[in-house]
């Protein structure tokens, strides 16, 4: 099977018409929507839409197929003509719902994706593919709970206790772990594509300090989207108060919204980034609103869909909602009224004990970094890390339990244990790596 | 405190426009129309097993765990195995049998409710079955959209954060309200705070064809009135349903009741602390629902109180857990019920599976009253 992206959705459509032709059409429908997304696709996704494509046409793929055709047949969809995917969709879907076998058909596709899914993990993401680290940091501000700090990754994490040696603020820390060469320049000894290196964070410490470069990496920041945030939501809430009906009416709203983010907002701005953050804000209930599910939903879905070989993902400290008692204080609109933003640090603690583990659950559910990545958790100020490398099971198949700590480390000595995970050469000057975290 | 003045002058000009001036009497026909009295509450807006009965949700729930649970019986496997949306979920509770309408509530449950069928054999007036309900698209819930049924015989559903809005639009929007220096700011505000709607922004509030009568209406308009003059002011959508219910049953007394508390979907805005909170509330606001029956002589002693979730949310491994309830998974449907009361056994625990399509033929024995031949089956282990 080839992996490789084919130059566009049209030729890669042509190349696959026959099995088009023969496939269930509702795979066929899912197939034709998926490649009309082409433009907004990242690499991985175009790279998986063809692999698809490859395992669907194979020989082997026929007896997979069989009971959705089955299906089909049965409940009407193989009679319905049409050539546009969405519309084949809506028919398909509407004869399978009013007859009660979208349950079914649900059970069917879920099997086809079970037999194929390895397969294709195997052709893009082989055992020797790339390794990657995703970092999962709680900004300063979060009142950390150090007898609960990292629960759920204890017994599966190494911890190693830090020395900040005077870099326990934000900034220092950051610059420590991340900018400690050239200045302006973020990750300087990584090796990596800016398009592989993302960061995700709450605030905007970390996009600072890689200004001074050009692009140094794919950055999304929540306080830097603020303008663009409130747009969207001013235009949606407009769009409700004129009345909708529901989702499917919204999204539809959504998708012709002509609106970007600002000038700057983004590290990297391009189209597929543009629609990426769109979909990120809008897909994700409270990623619009609250600042830890716009880190945690954007990870997530950029682990799914970019795959980059760095992510950072920075929390930070969640405004306290406004209890809808406190709008009545508006009855005489003055200044001094103004219910103040509080900023809820204990609060913030538990959600990103939460997301962070969600963000690691996502992550082991892919194969491009199941058993190639290592997470390092780290929380501003905080002198120790936890790190987890990839299971490596014991013969009888169980996952190995932590072992004690490690030594203790210094911040640049995390960030070579970082390049050197990634396989990038180390400078001159740089810090030693963790030896039981970098082999 | 100069703004606390003008929060109330807002409110009870609001509430004296829809009071209509004069207070009406309290009405007893519901109250006496039966002897016994059933309160179904919704522990929700979809929540875990894993955050409330699981060994880990106690803390979440002290209320339940010490001082309801020991009340009464526990059935710790209940299930419920249709659409995980919050309005087909409740619709399964109160028709005992599956729901696959409009999840955004633009249609009414296909097979008769509670409140029908117990108005309609009874022949009772409309204040003798309540829906009050956080949730706003909640409003088609009071009755089926089946022939000879439906409004006549529906409950009568009340949406407090909608009302209240309602309130606020009527005052601003007259020069005889109270007197507001920017009528339009405040009613954007108040419209915009109000509105919220955890599962994005907010659906549409689809009303009931059958208007509440305009002297309960007066009633309850007042008791907003009192609220807000109550120092301790509303804090969230289920403090406000809680007060409104507890009004309802102080001045109506309707022998059956469903109470709708939805904080807990907050859950969708991502962050656990909230929906942890939102937890620990509705635990508070259940108990105190039930000090409030007990403090009633109308409730006292001849009332069935049921307290169960209308659905899970999703497991961790599922996606994004706690932030939605869309995978279908059996963190969705693992749910659970405690019947506290009249006719309930004390302190027992019952280990048989029982489904959520079991509540309203529940309610039906409890009630003595009908019901079409559905899904669901009475809970044998009370005492009929």
């Amino acid at each position: 099977m080839s992996a490789a992206p084919a130059p566009d959705a049209a030729s890669l459509l042509r190349q696959h018409r026959e099995s088009l032709a023969r496939m269930p059409v509702t795979m066929r429908a899912f197939i034709g929507m998926e490649a009309e997304k082409w433009p907004t696709f990242f690499p991985p996704e175009k790279a998986y839409l063809s692999a698809l494509l490859e395992s669907l046409a194979s020989p082997a793929a026929a007896p997979v197929l069989a009971g959705v055709a089955r299906l089909e047949t049965e409940s009407g969809c193989r009679d319905v003509k049409e050539s546009d995917p969405h519309r084949l969709q809506d028919a398909t879907q509407s004869l399978l719902r009013r007859q009660g076998l979208l349950p079914r058909w649900r059970h069917e596709i879920d099997q086809v994706f079970q037999a194929l899914q390895p397969g294709i993990d195997q052709a893009l993401y082989p055992a020797d593919a790339p390794r990657r680290v995703v970092v999962l940091l709680y900004g300063q501000g979060i009142a950390i709970q150090r007898d609960k700090l990292w629960a759920r990754f204890r017994s599966i994490g190494r911890r190693v206790p830090l020395r900040l040696e005077n870099a326990s603020a934000s900034e220092p820390f950051l610059r420590a772990l991340f900018a400690s060469g050239a200045p302006g320049t973020l990750f300087p000894s990584f090796g990596l594509d800016p398009a592989e290196a993302w960061i995700v964070e709450a605030g905007e410490t970390l996009h600072a300090l890689g200004t001074a470069a050009a692009a140094p990496a794919t950055g999304l920041s929540h306080a830097r989207l603020r303008t663009y945030r409130e747009a969207l939501a001013r235009s949606l809430y407009k769009k409700v108060l004129e009345g909708v009906s529901g989702p499917q009416e919204l999204a539809a709203y959504v998708r012709e919204l002509d609106l970007a983010p600002p000038e700057g907002a983004l590290l990297r701005s391009d189209p597929v980034m543009r629609a990426f953050v769109r979909d990120v804000l809008l897909g994700g209930n409270g990623a619009l609103l609250v600042n830890n599910t716009f880190v945690e939903w954007s990870s997530v879905q950029a682990l799914k869909r970019a795959q980059p070989r760095l992510l950072v993902a920075r929390f930070g400290v969640r405004d306290k909602m406004k209890p809808f008692s406190s709008l009545l204080l508006f009855s005489s609109p003055r200044p001094t009224d103004q219910v103040p933003i509080v900023e809820d640090p204990f609060g913030s603690f538990v959600d990103v004990e939460q997301l962070s583990y969600y963000v690691w659950l996502n992550a082991e559910k892919s194969a491009a970094y199941r058993d190639k990545t290592l997470y390092l958790l780290l929380a501003e100020g905080v002198d120790e890390m936890l790190a987890l490398r990839p299971h490596r099971p014991d013969t009888a198949g169980h996952p190995p339990a932590a072992a004690g700590d490690l030594p203790a480390a210094t911040l640049p000595e995390v960030s070579s244990t970082i390049a050197g995970w990634l396989g990038a050469a180390p400078g001159p000057l740089a810090a030693p790596p963790i030896a039981a975290l970098a082999g | 405190m100069p703004f606390l003045l003008d929060r109330r002058d807002v409110l009870r000009g609001a509430a004296a426009l829809l009071a209509d001036v004069v207070l009406p009497r309290r009405t007893r026909a519901a109250a006496e129309a039966t002897e016994t009295r059933a309160i179904v509450v919704t522990f929700g807006g979809g929540v875990r097993w894993e955050d409330t009965f699981a060994p880990e949700g106690w803390p979440n729930i002290p209320y339940l765990v010490n001082d309801l649970v020991p009340q009464g019986l526990f059935f710790p496997e209940a299930r419920y195995d249709g659409l995980t949306g919050h309005f087909n979920a409740t619709g399964a509770l109160v028709t005992g049998c599956l729901q696959n309408v409009d999840a955004y509530g633009s249609e009414a449950p296909t097979t008769p409710t509670v409140f029908e069928c117990f108005r309609k054999e009874r022949r009772l007036p409309p204040e003798a079955a309540w829906v009050v309900a956080s949730n706003k698209s909640f409003g088609l819930l009071g009755g089926s959209k089946l022939r000879d049924w439906g409004d006549p015989c529906a409950a009568n559903v009340i949406l407090p954060k909608h009302f209240l809005v309602q309130a606020i639009r009527s005052a601003v929007a007259t020069p005889a309200g109270p007197g507001v220096e920017d009528r339009d700011a405040l009613a954007a505000r108040m419209v915009s705070a109000l509105d919220e709607g955890y599962e994005g922004f907010g659906w549409k509030v689809h009303e009931t064809g059958r208007e509440i009568g305009k002297e309960v209406r007066a009633t309850l308009a007042q008791s907003l009135l009192d609220y807000f003059n109550d120092p301790l002011v509303p804090t969230s959508g289920d403090e406000l349903t809680f007060f409104m219910t507890k009004e309802i049953m102080s001045r109506l007394a309707p022998p059956l009741l469903l109470v709708n508390f939805w904080d807990i979907d907050v859950a969708h805005f991502g962050a656990y602390s909230l929906y942890l909170e939102a937890i620990r509330r509705t635990d508070r606001l259940v108990q105190g629902l039930w000090q409030h029956a007990q403090s009633l002589p109308s409730y006292r002693d001849r009332t069935t109180l049921f307290v169960i979730p209308e659905m899970g949310r999703d497991g961790d491994p599922s996606g994004n857990g706690f932030q939605n309830h869309r995978s279908g998974d059996e963190s969705c449907r693992r749910l659970w019920l405690l019947a506290v009361g009249a006719g309930v056994p004390h302190g027992l625990v019952s280990p048989r599976p029982i489904r959520t399509l079991d509540v309203a033929p529940t309610v039906a024995r409890v009630l003595g009253f009908k019901m079409p031949e559905g899904q669901g089956r009475p809970l044998s282990e009370l005492a009929f």
